[in-house]
């Protein structure tokens, strides 16, 4: 075996790609192993006698040329760790080291490069690095759901106790409302105060009682009597439970909610509490609002029109393809101050003088939405029109499991 | 003759306070605090209602009225039940009927509830 056969064959044998430039003859490839041909896609023939101008694009060539008289400058091998380079074959990687060379049988300078593709180990790293990132949103996505845990623990265990502490509570009041009616069928005429006392001391006796009362309400609810029935008869029924309200407070309904529904699975007096509850609470927001109106709407859709309309939301108790009814109450009150936004269905959060709410309505409303299976969000309407409430309930069969 | 009610409750203040207020009103009290010896009272009083306390330590209300349904001398007896329990929005403004048909009462009462009350309960008696 001569010695450039030698040669020929160990370097077309070669794991790596090697070729060689003549920098004395305008970078044109003097050498071109096999490995070369087989990442770049491109024989040695067509490729021996060219240069990087004639083979690769424009920008890949100026960059290699520019690596190349770095060489040269260097006198030194110079490593590129990672070398996109275009082919025919598609974008693949490369890690080169470059090495200047004069060839002692005829003088010439060259540049030699041995060339490693690394798109595999590159795309391993690549897709390594995502699932790096999932893992550590996954985790992250796992802190949140067990801050949320520990939320509604410790809201369990407030109720818990709120209804033990509301029985013990209720006995002594009783004996004061007891106590207070007696009083008031004897009073004294000299001192018309009396009266007032009294009346302000049944008062007070009532707004307690309304209070633990809320509170049992909230701890209690656990379990649900679910039937099969329709968001439209939900609405109607409620309507009418409302209507005297309503008329009271001059609010106009506007009703916007299909016929043809599919079926959800509701503790309808339960949900009954809920929606009087948000229409009350829109009606309070309404007070000084020139012409209250209320609308209720309804329909049926997919869960991926849903996330469409709702812009980057995203509903963690659905799945793709759900078929979901959103229900949704706007009125054109208030609204919510940005700072409230966050509180909203905090237990004992309320923006209504002291007296008048618990605080413990939304936070209740929210507990039976959920034990549904089902999403409430409150926010303000655009440019300060009011406030909306959407409730999303799934539809499914299996809706029922809870 | 004035009507005769039973008060049975474990919390004396409660029932004091009651008593007076029903005396005031023209019924003939008797309180027993204990509720194992309810029936046993109610035998001995022959009361034309019996107001209940539902939680009570020993035995409770529904025990009570259990017993009093399965006396034949008092199984005609009404019975309003009180409860400072509620567990149901229905208890919320005013009296129901549980499922064994009797009132239910939520505490705190007011007297003008208990009285009509009474009055409904008491006239639905007569009438039998």
């Amino acid at each position: 075996m001569s010695r450039s056969s030698l040669v020929e064959s160990v370097l077309d044998n070669l794991p790596v790609a090697v070729f060689a430039k003549d920098a004395t003859d305008d970078f044109r490839f003097v050498l071109w192993n096999q490995k070369q041909e087989v990442i770049t896609g491109l024989q040695a023939e067509k490729a021996v006698g060219r240069n990087d101008y004639d083979l690769f694009s424009k920008e890949s060539a100026d960059y290699f040329r520019d690596v190349d008289k770095a060489v040269l400058k260097k006198g030194k091998p110079l490593e590129v760790p990672d070398e996109v380079v275009e082919t025919a074959l598609g974008e693949i990687h490369m890690k080169t080291v470059k090495i200047p060379v004069v060839d002692s049988e005829t003088g010439r300078l060259l540049v030699v490069g041995i060339s490693e593709d690394i798109t595999e180990r590159v795309k391993a790293r690549e897709q390594l690095e995502k699932m790096n990132k999932d893992l550590s949103k996954t985790n992250q996505e796992l802190q949140d759901t067990q801050m949320q845990l520990i939320q509604a623990e410790k809201l369990e265990s407030i109720g818990r106790l709120a209804a033990g502490v509301a029985h013990e509570v209720k006995n002594p009041l009783a004996m004061l409302l007891l106590g207070v009616d007696y009083l008031s069928k004897d009073l004294d005429p000299e001192d018309p105060n009396i009266d007032e006392i009294l009346i302000q001391m049944k008062d007070a006796i009532h707004r307690a009682d309304r209070i633990v009362r809320g509170l049992v309400d909230f701890s209690s609810n656990r379990s649900l009597t679910k039937e099969e029935t329709t968001v439209t008869s939900l609405v109607e029924e409620v309507l009418l439970l409302v209507r005297h309200e309503i008329t009271k407070a001059s609010v106009k309904i506007t009703e916007d909610v299909s016929e043809d529904l599919p079926p959800v699975y509701l503790d309808t007096s339960k949900f009954q509490q809920v929606m009087i509850n948000l229409i009350m609470n829109a009606v309070h927001a309404m007070a000084e609002t020139e012409k209250p109106t209320l609308k209720i709407s309804a329909k049926a859709m997919s869960l991926e029109e849903v996330e469409k309309n709702q812009g980057a939301r995203t509903y963690k108790v659905f799945r793709k393809g759900d078929l979901v009814v959103v229900l949704e109450i706007r009125d054109n009150g208030s609204g919510i101050s940005d700072a409230n936004v966050a509180k909203l269905f905090d237990p004992f959060f309320t923006t209504k003088a002291t007296g008048v709410g618990t605080g413990l309505g939304l936070s209740v409303v929210r507990k039976i939405v959920e034990l549904h299976n089902g999403e409430i969000s409150l926010n303000n309407r655009k440019n300060n029109q009011g406030a909306i409430v959407q409730i999303i309930l799934p539809t499914r069969a299996h809706a029922e499991v809870t | 003759m004035a009507k005769k009610v039973l008060l049975v409750d474990d919390e004396a203040g409660f029932t004091t306070l009651m008593k007076m207020n029903l005396e005031r009103d023209g019924y003939e009290v008797r309180v027993e605090n204990s509720s194992p010896l309810a029936v046993s009272a109610a035998k001995a009083f022959q009361p034309d209602v019996i107001l209940l306390d539902v939680v009570m330590p020993e035995m409770d209300g529904g025990d009570v009225k259990a017993k009093l349904d399965a006396d034949p001398e008092l199984t005609d007896t009404p019975v309003v039940m009180l409860t400072a329990l509620v567990d149901s929005t229905e208890l919320s403004d005013g009296a129901v009927a549980d499922s064994a048909g009797s009132m239910v009462l939520p505490k705190p009462v007011e007297m003008e509830l208990l009285h009509n009350v009474l009055n409904q309960v008491l006239s639905e008696a007569d009438s039998e």
